[in-house]
């Protein structure tokens, strides 16, 4: 138990101490941030703003509350998964730099070190996620607060759950990568298509009906979903207390993903928790069966 | 009688249709320097690998201080530190944090790691060097702590895979003496790979491979008088005189020398000619002598 502290406490410092692993985890975040602080937000709220019916007047505070919710969403569905790749880097870093060969000399087991890199990972990750989250709400409380603390509480069960999942999938994808340039593709494949495919940069509801169906098979897309509606349930509440149809909040509810439709058939934040879950249980199990084979085959 | 701390018998390994090592025996006694030369690519490496449970072999045994290291599940691991020819320490933490991770995964924490990190540094002249991110080390400082990591453990075998390549002479020197040291006081055995031929000069035995196979092995004094001859270097005396003993001779800068099968030739012409050789030196042949001669290749790297 000592002996796989040591390691987190080792591959923890690791990636933090590496400059480059460590900022280039925060290029898909920062990308984000300057789409938003430049053009997004502001689309956004112009969508919002037209969508009112004339004569109902509307706080800009709700409607700021409803961008911000945004944002910090979309920050926190990136983050969570891309930090987490860079940050699992180690374990293929170690494989370039030899390490992984001078610790697979020692005694220690192969499941202490798979532990080590699993938990280190998760602990880096989190550690950055929380104080996204920490900084996003602190923004948006400026700008216009309207989540409840039951949904700050959900908001974290998000983060854990979606750093979970991030933390198992490179996981396993990491396991099989084993040289500087693979590193240097992989990171780049996942900070620039990430931010798409999980609907952060644009809503998924605003792409093409193929790619629609498509993401929806993919667990990232409901662990967005639940962000969105944990950041910004509070102000479309605010919106349908101010008198807007609530048909008209549902679109504007669709139309920024906290409503998703798995084939015309609405899934619920169950449903969602439920992929979710049963995603990172899945990973989790895949990449501890590939070190058992693994550890079998060097048996041999 | 010593113990045969490492036994590697008839070892096969083959990358397709190379074969890497062919048919290797080796036995490695418990406390001796052992060297193990070749050129690159002659199988030092994958005997290593094998040896330290690396890379799986296609037949053969190796046996690490009595147990068989293909079914003792790692258990013999702690018998064995390795200093590998490139450094694998993390770079940007300290030295500190480095080799503190490393003795944690031999299970040895907090009052058992500060006693054999004061001893270490000590032996290997680090103290100065704890704090500080091993990426800014020099090469030198860099191979020291590599070596202090090695032996965190107390290994009752030391593998040096060229250890002191591209080191200047003071450092090469420091850490070979460290070696010596560690050699004599624990009965620790080296394994030693090598490009510096005076290094192997040191050793108690050693093994020349060649293309996998053993090509010569022996004490160096017995490889010396198996595959090199003596030189008799003679001073003070002219070219016409040395031309009659009529055997080929090369001039040096003051004096002429004179390659013999063995010293008992040696002695023989001397007997012979007492006029020629009023003042002279024998001399054994040197270890690139018997690589070269036994693989008719030269190490490369090395200094003469």
């Amino acid at each position: 138990m000592k002996t796989l502290r040591i390691l987190i406490y080792r591959n923890i410092k690791l990636f933090f101490k590496d400059k480059g692993m460590f900022f280039t985890s925060l290029i898909t975040p920062l990308i984000l941030l300057v789409l938003y602080s430049t053009f997004l937000g502001n689309v956004f709220e112009e969508s919002f703003r037209a969508a009112i019916p004339k004569g109902i007047a509307i706080d800009d505070k709700i409607l700021s509350g409803i961008v911000g919710g945004q944002l910090l969403s979309s920050l926190l569905a990136v983050s969570c998964v891309t930090v987490a790749f860079c940050s699992n880097m180690l374990m293929v870093q170690d494989k370039v730099t030899g390490a992984a060969k001078d610790i697979s000399m020692t005694p220690v087991k192969g499941s202490s070190l798979a532990l080590g890199y699993y938990i280190a990972s998760f602990c880096s990750t989190f550690i950055i996620s929380i104080i996204a989250m920490t900084a996003g709400l602190i923004y948006i409380s400026a700008i216009g607060w309207y989540i409840s603390f039951a949904d700050v509480m959900y908001i974290l069960l998000d983060v854990f759950l979606l750093v979970m999942f991030g933390t198992a999938l490179s996981s396993v994808i990491n396991y099989f990568l084993s040289t500087q340039g693979q590193i240097s593709a992989v990171g780049s494949i996942v900070s620039s298509v990430y931010g798409f495919i999980c609907g952060a940069y644009m809503p998924i509801s605003s792409s093409g009906e193929g790619v629609q169906k498509l993401v929806l098979f993919l667990p990232g897309t409901y662990a967005t979903s639940l962000l969105r509606n944990h950041c910004m349930s509070g102000a479309f509440d605010e919106f349908e207390k101010s008198g807007i149809p609530s048909e008209i909040v549902k679109g504007m509810r669709d139309s920024v993903d906290c409503n998703l439709y798995f084939f015309d058939e609405k899934v619920s934040i169950y449903a969602m928790y439920l992929v979710l879950s049963l995603s990172v249980a899945v990973l989790i199990s895949a990449y501890v069966i590939i070190n058992i084979l693994a550890i079998r085959k060097k048996k041999k | 009688m010593m113990n045969d701390i490492i036994v590697i018998e008839n070892l096969h390994k083959s990358f397709g249709e190379i074969k890497a090592v062919n048919d290797l025996s080796i036995k490695v006694k418990e406390g001796e320097l052992f060297a193990f030369l070749g050129v690159n690519g002659a199988g030092k490496s994958t005997t290593i690998s094998i040896l330290c449970g690396q890379m799986t072999k296609d037949s053969g045994k190796v046996y690490v201080n009595g147990v068989d290291a293909e079914s003792a599940n790692g258990d013999y691991k702690s018998d064995i530190g390795v200093v590998f020819q490139n450094s694998v320490l993390d770079k940007s933490l300290s030295v500190l944090d480095n080799l503190k991770s490393r003795a944690a995964l031999y299970g040895i924490y907090e009052k058992e790691f500060d006693k054999k990190l004061k001893e270490l540094s000590s032996l290997l002249d680090f103290e100065d060097l704890l704090k500080r991110t091993v990426g800014k080390l020099s090469g030198g400082q860099k191979r020291r702590i590599d070596i202090a990591r090695a032996l965190l453990h107390d290994p009752k075998i030391l593998i040096l895979d060229e250890p002191t390549t591209g080191l200047d002479p003071q450092t090469r020197k420091l850490l070979w003496n460290a070696v010596q040291e560690l050699q004599k006081k624990r009965k620790m055995t080296v394994f030693l790979t090598t490009h510096y031929m005076e290094e192997a000069a040191e050793a108690d035995y050693v093994v020349i491979i060649d293309s996998g196979k053993i090509a010569a092995e022996g004490s160096p004094l017995e490889l010396k008088n198996t595959y090199t001859g003596d030189y008799i270097t003679v001073y003070g005396t002219g070219e016409e005189e040395i031309k009659l003993l009529g055997i080929p001779y090369e001039a040096i800068r003051d004096a002429y020398r004179i390659n013999v099968a063995n010293t008992a030739k040696a002695t023989e012409l001397i007997i012979k000619y007492p006029q020629i050789f009023r003042d002279y030196e024998i001399t054994k042949g040197k270890m690139d002598d018997i690589f070269l001669s036994v693989t008719g290749k030269k190490l490369t790297g090395g200094e003469i």
